[in-house]
């Protein structure tokens, strides 16, 4: 399902700002960020790298929490959640594929995918059968009792993307999700996360370096050196 | 309810699947704590079984009785059972009288092996029945033929089983024990049955009609005590009645009083070796702290992840907290098999300390005491969930943030060395004043408390130490090593707090071993100067058996006469002296009545507080008493302050003048002048003496010394129970005690000592671990193996160097508190401070290649990994 | 002199004999007898009041005292009180002991037995002492001085004097304070005192009987003090030999009768039931003449029993007896009752033996004359056969 213009915007950020203190020196992550975008788009996010990229992504998933402005997904006012808010909105709100695929090694592929669902409470019985599901879906049912070790870079990315997608988030985030792969892979996983935009009307942002996804996306947001160049829309 | 199977889920996924890959660090971290545990519960268990068979033994011998009727520091008169017979209100009266004998040297050799001492009983059969229990094995019910024979033949005695078994004995065999000179032949007239007496003192014991052992020990006319057994319609005033009826100087007391003391007294030393033990454990604490700081650390992009996908950071301090209370509950159950083998070895060294310092305890068997198993398993959890917590609560400060591979802060070091080390030269400040504070009775807490803040401390100021070596050495290390060592050099001077960990392992060590070189150097030195100066004498004459039975019987009339005649030949000073033991508010310890002239002439009392000229002044005309260390501290008096007894019937009442060393076991002593006693109680009577002969050459002497004992022993010990002994024997023998009383302490610091090797050997292979990815890189720059062996070699030296700079100050403070505090608090005895430096340089060689030794392993691995893992991840 | 004949009053004799050797730890029915103890095998010459005291030399010695007593309101009452001397080592055995020697060390063990029979209040109190005879705690002794005899332990004594004989003693429950004064000379058994009692001459003992003293003084029950009158029985026996074997028990009974005769009866039972032939008795007219009863001139038989509830063992308590002695013209014909069921004696304590011994009421009829009397029974050996292994 496309975006329907008149719904209210999933995410919303006005003066959106991110600053670190490295040492005696202050490093601006973003600054001054302003933007809404709608439930159901699927949006790129570029720029070059010490852009702000993945800051702002981080910003999204709720990995970090502003230093100024506003931030608002899906009704959540992410500036001033605490801590155990922030965790719940991780849960049960977005769902996050990284570059370096972030599976943890001692869990096998069923595990891994299992996990946000049984840390939000979910009953382990359900939760596996859906996680079967969802794996089965992405190909990867002969891979389902593997560690990531015996996995390929293609299929550790499939088994991030199904764990983020466990909990039925409302906003899927990609942190160059192709970074780490070939390009028949990563032409995959760009295909796989717009099939989920398309079929589910699931709002996807990726942050990406290629343009691979720039066929599917709806809108693409450039940020340089830690604010907003310019938004296209589709 | 689910919360919990999900955490236990989590757990398994997370933290067991891990441990399971390594499983050489796993079972490093368990072998270190189950010494550890090991160590502690096997203290407790011996000392619990000392405890549980002196109490058993105490009990069983005194029976039934309400009351017993005893003369502290002599013995009962016997005509006093009649009466007590016919008092009103008494429904039983039972002398008793003990002794400890020894079998005969033959005997002692058929078994190969010296027999020990064992107790010989003393009652009368037709008495006793109402107030013990004991039978003999084939006698019925309401028969007493075992008990016949022991009024019929001189020579009966019952033996119990074990005893039996251990000298090898069946009915009517001879047993041959020692008196004076030659051995007086027992007939065994039936073996004990197993209750009431037959499994006091673990069953090594004998009983005879109370006639038999008065003849045998020559103690004709006097009885140990009495013991009563009531009637039930016995009022108040029967009892007073009962003491009326008694002469000054013997009292009427609970049976309970002696064993009361006893039990105190053991406890007190579990107390201690409680807390002694309790050292290894802890130094075991720095192996799990290391384990799990390494695991927290190097998954740290794995607990962001967790983060990340929603997991609490409680649910994560959990994980860590509970990897370290697995470790413990683990390690405790490795440690059982070690227990096992570990207890039987320190039973018999700890019963024989005890039966040294304070009571004769004979262990038959061990108690699980179920409290006992469960204080282990609780203080060797706590222990480990403890060493967890600050790892545990670091993991939970994971930022999911660190899972996006964002810029920002990479987890630096939250506190800074200069802070810690701040906070350590704190700690190390407060142990001074915390050490003086005054302690409970015979518990040095302050002393223990003030040991743990000060390795605390001290391990606290290793972090800016190391920045400080990594800061000033480098460039020194570059001119003479080379690049590597100047690495190595950085890598010290950045590590900080991890490093900090391998270093307090070192610490420790290097500290236990100088803190316990320097406290049994110091100690042993002390007391043996201290017999040399104040235990001297070349001969020494004094009761047969004198000190098992507690110094209560004086030596016989014609000895006193003898040696009056031996001192009138002239060209041999005699010094004898009287000894009593007595009780101060519950504390016993021993009066002591010497002639102080030839004192003054021949020996010398160490002071330790009090004007030396002046006091023995004072002491020498009766005006004053001087005290020992023991006796002050655990009565509080001092200088001053005036000691007050009844000795002998006579009351006492003087000043004490001075305060002065004496390291005999069981208590304190009080010095009186001998003249003075004898004046007040118009008796001479002596318990020993001292002999001190003249020759102007050493050869001169020891002959003299040799014809005057072969005389004293025809002349007094063919006849009367004494013992003639050499000074040089005496003293040897003074020294074999104490080196037997401490061999338990040196055991148990030799363990932690152990543990903290082997904390020293984890960590730091650990520590390499942790940097394979630096390592890598550096080997794909351009490192050649020598050159990263080489900067890990100076690695370690630099940390050890650190460590045991800083380790031997943290040790002679540590020593410094052994000393002068612990052992004090807990004994009441210090000693003068002397330094083993052989044994101290020794060890930093010692140490420094143990440390090297661990280095090999952590080289080994790091030289294993190939450089083009760097790339990977 | 009374000829009691072989048996005489062995009843206690035996008791005591086997007592000792119980308490010794042998069986004495197996030993025939210890040689280094003086033996009686002749006339005892027993002269008064030297011979009340002890014989110390002799294995064994008691002093023997029952009596049937009334209070002023009436209660009636039977007591029991015995001292038993018990020599522990053969004379000369104390040249071998060691020098200095213990005050310990004392040949002989004084034991007591008492037992207080409340008839009216259907209760039986018994109580033991023992302790060796020294260093104050117990004795046997005579004043030369004054011929007054000592035998104590530890507070329970008898003191006989010319005069009276004074029977005290305290037990948790009860307590006796009694004179006792003899009302006929005593009464030699036996050949002047030298009584068989077995089928050869050792087997004997030296032994004599005060057959009625005058009693009066105080019980003490529940803590009060309650004044008593009646008659007594007093024996003193000693002996060094020990029982014959095949003896199971026996039956004995003191009796005296209203008409002013005494009778002393003793049945040894054999293994089988049968009385052993050197069983007996003895007859004492109202003038104090003694006749000796032989096993014929005596007939016994048990008529009625009571089972202990507390050693489960039966005694036969109820008999009739007739005495028809060949030498004399009395005839007796007595019904013998106890007056309280239970009057058994465990003395675990002291000899380890369980014996029946109490107060009687006895009726029947003299040379067709009835007579009524009181006396005490003993029954021994109904608990364990006295040979039974241990």
């Amino acid at each position: 399902m496309n975006a329907s213009p008149g719904a209210a915007p999933l995410i919303e950020a006005k003066g959106l700002t991110r600053t670190y203190r490295m040492g005696a020196s202050n490093v601006v992550g973003v600054s001054g960020i302003d933007l809404v975008v709608a439930s159901g788009e699927l949006a790129t996010l570029k720029g070059a790298s010490g852009s702000g990229k993945s800051t702002l992504l981080a910003l999204l998933a709720g990995l970090d929490q502003p230093t100024s402005g506003s931030l608002t997904v899906a009704g959540n006012d992410l500036q001033k959640a605490t801590e155990a808010e922030l965790t719940r909105y991780r849960r049960d709100v977005t769902g996050i594929v990284f570059q370096s695929f972030n599976l943890l090694p001692t869990l096998t592929v069923l595990e891994n995918v299992c996990l946000p669902a049984l840390l939000a409470g979910k009953p382990y019985e359900e939760t596996r059968s859906k996680a079967s599901g969802v794996v089965e879906w992405l190909g990867l049912r002969e891979r389902r009792d593997h560690l990531p070790s015996q996995l390929s870079g293609g299929e550790m990315q499939r088994t991030a993307i199904a764990r983020a997608l466990i909990n039925d988030p409302r906003l899927l985030l990609a942190d160059e999700p192709t970074g780490n792969l070939d390009s028949r892979n990563g032409a995959i996983v760009i295909e796989l996360l717009a099939e989920l935009n398309r079929a589910s009307g699931r709002t996807v942002v990726i942050a990406t370096h290629g343009d691979m996804a720039d066929a599917y996306a709806t809108m693409q947001i450039t940020l340089k050196d830690g604010a907003i160049h310019k938004i296209l829309r589709k | 309810m689910r919360q919990f199977t999900l955490f236990l889920r989590l757990f398994n996924w997370f933290t067991v699947r891990m441990l399971k890959r390594h499983r050489w660090r796993v079972l490093t971290v368990l072998l270190g704590i189950s010494l550890g545990a090991a160590v502690f519960t096997s203290v407790r268990l011996s000392i619990g079984a000392s405890l549980d068979a002196f109490t058993r033994s105490m009990d069983l011998i005194a029976g039934k009785a309400d009351w017993t009727v005893t003369h502290h520091g002599g013995r009962v008169p016997e005509e006093f059972v009649a009466p007590l017979l016919r008092a009103p209100g008494v429904a039983a009266a039972s002398p008793i009288l003990t002794a400890y004998v020894h079998p005969a040297e033959d005997r002692g050799s058929e078994s190969g092996m010296e027999a020990p001492p064992f107790l010989l009983v003393g009652i009368d059969p037709i008495l006793d029945r109402a107030v013990r229990s004991w039978g003999v094995e084939g006698g019925g019910p309401g028969r007493i033929s075992g008990g016949t024979d022991l009024i019929t033949d001189p020579g009966a005695i019952l033996i119990g089983k074990p005893l039996a078994e251990l000298l090898r004995l069946k009915t009517n065999d001879r047993l041959p024990l020692e008196r004076l000179r030659s051995a007086q032949k027992f007939r065994v007239a039936g073996e004990l049955t197993t209750e009431g007496l037959g499994l006091a003192e673990g069953g090594k014991i004998a009983v005879a009609d109370i006639a038999t052992l008065q003849e045998f020990t020559g103690l004709i006319g006097v009885v140990d005590r009495i013991d009563i057994l009531l009637k039930p319609t016995a009022t108040k005033q029967d009892v007073e009645r009962i003491r009326s009826l008694l002469p000054p100087g013997v009292v009427l007391e609970r049976p309970s009083e002696a064993r009361e003391s006893g039990k105190m007294m053991i406890r007190s030393y579990r107390l201690n070796l409680s807390v002694l033990s309790f050292v290894s454990l802890f130094v075991g604490m720095f192996l799990v702290y290391s384990l799990i700081a390494l695991n927290a650390r190097a998954r740290r992009r794995e607990l962001a992840i967790l983060r990340s996908i929603g997991a609490t950071p409680r649910m994560i301090f959990l994980l860590f907290l509970t990897e370290g209370g697995l470790f413990g509950v683990f390690g405790w159950l490795a440690a059982l098999p070690i227990s096992t083998f570990m207890v039987r070895r320190l039973l018999s060294g700890i019963s024989g300390a005890i039966s040294h310092l304070f009571v004769r305890v004979s262990i038959d068997r061990l108690n699980l005491d179920p409290w006992e198993i469960a204080l282990s398993l609780a203080a060797t959890t706590g222990i480990s969930a403890l060493a967890a917590y600050q790892p545990a609560r670091e993991a939970m400060r994971a930022s999911p943030r660190e899972a996006i591979d964002a810029e920002g802060g990479d987890g630096a070091e939250r506190t800074s060395p200069r802070r810690l080390a701040a906070l350590g030269a704190l700690l190390i400040a407060s142990v001074w004043p915390i050490s003086r504070a005054p302690s409970p009775p015979e518990l040095p807490l302050p002393g223990y408390i003030a040991t743990f803040l000060l390795f605390s401390g001290f391990s606290l100021l290793s972090p800016w130490c190391l920045q400080f070596v990594g800061t000033r050495v480098p460039p020194l290390l570059r001119r003479i090593q080379g690049e590597p060592a100047y690495l190595a050099g950085r890598y010290v001077r950045d590590a900080g707090t991890r490093t900090a960990i391998s270093v307090g392992a070192l610490i420790t060590a290097m500290a236990l071993f100088t803190a316990l070189a320097t406290m049994v150097h110091s100690f042993r030195k002390t007391v043996d100067n201290w017999a040399n100066e104040s235990i001297s004498g070349d001969l020494f004459i004094r009761h047969q058996m004198s000190e098992t039975n507690q110094y209560r019987d004086p030596l016989p009339e014609e000895v006193v006469r003898k040696l009056i005649e031996i001192r009138g030949r002239g060209g041999v000073d005699i010094l004898p002296y009287r000894r009593i033991p007595l009780r101060f508010g519950g504390h016993p310890y021993h009066y002591e009545a010497l002639d102080m002239d030839v004192f003054r002439r021949r020996s010398r009392f160490l002071f330790v507080r009090g004007d030396a000229a002046r006091a023995l002044e004072k002491l020498a005309r009766g005006e004053g008493v001087l005290a020992s260390e023991v006796f002050a501290s655990k009565t509080g008096l001092g200088v001053g302050d005036r000691y007050r007894a009844v000795v002998e019937g006579v009351a006492i009442d003087l000043p004490i003048v001075g305060i002065a060393r004496d390291y005999r076991t069981q208590g304190g002593v009080v010095w009186h002048s001998l003249r003075a006693l004898e004046a007040l109680t118009g008796k001479r009577e002596w318990t020993g003496a001292r002999m001190f002969l003249s020759g102007s050459t050493e050869q001169e002497r020891s002959a003299a010394t040799e014809n005057l004992r072969s005389e004293l022993i025809r002349d007094c010990a063919e006849r009367y129970p004494v013992a003639v002994t050499t000074g040089k024997d005496l003293r040897g023998e003074i020294m074999r005690i104490f080196d037997e009383t401490f061999a338990v302490t040196t055991v148990l610091l030799l363990i932690a000592l152990l543990v903290a090797a082997l904390g020293i050997t984890t960590t730091l292979t650990l520590l390499v671990i942790e940097r394979k990815r630096q390592l890598n890189t550096l080997a794909a720059i351009g490192a050649g193996r020598n050159q990263l062996r080489s900067m890990i070699l100076w690695e370690s030296l630099l940390m050890v160097g650190v460590g045991e700079a800083v380790g031997l100050a943290c040790g002679f403070a540590l020593s410094y508190i052994l000393i002068f505090v612990i052992n004090r608090q807990s004994f009441g005895w210090t000693f003068i401070y002397s330094t083993d430096w052989s044994s101290v340089l020794m060890s930093l060689p010692l140490i420094l290649l143990t440390a090297l030794v661990a280095a090999i392993p952590a080289i080994r691995l790091v030289l294993g990994y190939s450089p083009a893992m760097a790339l990977k991840e | 002199m009374m000829m009691l004949g072989c048996m005489g009053r062995t009843a206690i004799l035996m008791l005591a004999l086997f007592v000792m050797g119980w308490w010794l730890g042998e069986p004495a029915v197996s030993r025939a007898e210890d040689p280094d103890y003086p033996r009686i095998t002749g006339p005892c010459n027993c002269h008064f009041p030297k011979d009340h005291g002890p014989h110390p030399d002799y294995k064994t010695e008691w002093w023997y005292y029952t009596g049937n007593l009334k209070s002023v309101d009436g209660r009636r009452f039977g007591f029991q009180l015995t001292f038993f001397r018990s020599r522990v080592l053969p004379p000369g055995a104390e040249a071998s002991w060691p020098d200095p020697k213990s005050a310990w060390r004392a040949p002989q063990v004084i034991l007591a037995h008492a037992a207080l029979t409340d008839i009216d209040g259907k209760r039986f109190l018994h109580a033991e002492e023992m302790a060796r005879a020294a260093l104050g705690m117990a004795g046997a002794s005579i004043e030369p001085a004054t011929g007054a005899v000592d035998i104590f332990v530890k507070d329970w004594r008898v003191r006989i004097t010319p005069e009276t004989h004074e029977l005290r003693a305290a037990a948790d429950d009860f307590g006796l304070d009694l004179d006792a004064l003899p009302e006929r000379p005593p009464v030699l058994h036996g050949d002047a005192g030298y009584s068989l009692k077995g089928s050869t001459p050792e087997r004997s003992s030296c032994y004599y009987s005060f057959t009625r003293l005058k009693t009066t003084g105080d019980i003490i029950l529940n803590g009060e003090a309650l004044p008593v009158t009646g008659e007594s029985w007093m024996d003193h026996e000693f002996s060094s030999a020990p029982l014959e074997p095949g003896i199971a028990g026996w039956n004995w009974w003191s009796i005296q009768l209203a008409n002013g005769s005494d009778l002393m009866i003793y049945l040894l039972r054999k293994s089988d039931g049968t009385f052993h032939p050197a069983s007996g008795g003895t007859l004492v007219d109202a003038r104090g003449k003694a006749v000796h009863l032989g096993a014929d001139d005596v007939r016994a038989e048990a008529t009625g029993s009571w089972k202990s509830p507390h050693s489960g063992a039966v005694y036969p308590e109820r008999w009739k007896i007739f005495i028809h002695p060949k030498a004399g013209d009395k005839e007796l014909s007595l019904t013998v009752a106890p007056n309280l069921q239970d009057q058994e004696m465990r003395t675990p304590g002291t000899t380890g033996v369980t014996y029946w011994e109490g107060s009687i009421s006895v009726e029947g009829s003299m040379n067709d004359a009835p007579v009524k009397g009181v006396g005490y029974m003993e029954l021994t050996g109904y608990e364990k056969a006295f040979d039974a292994p241990m």
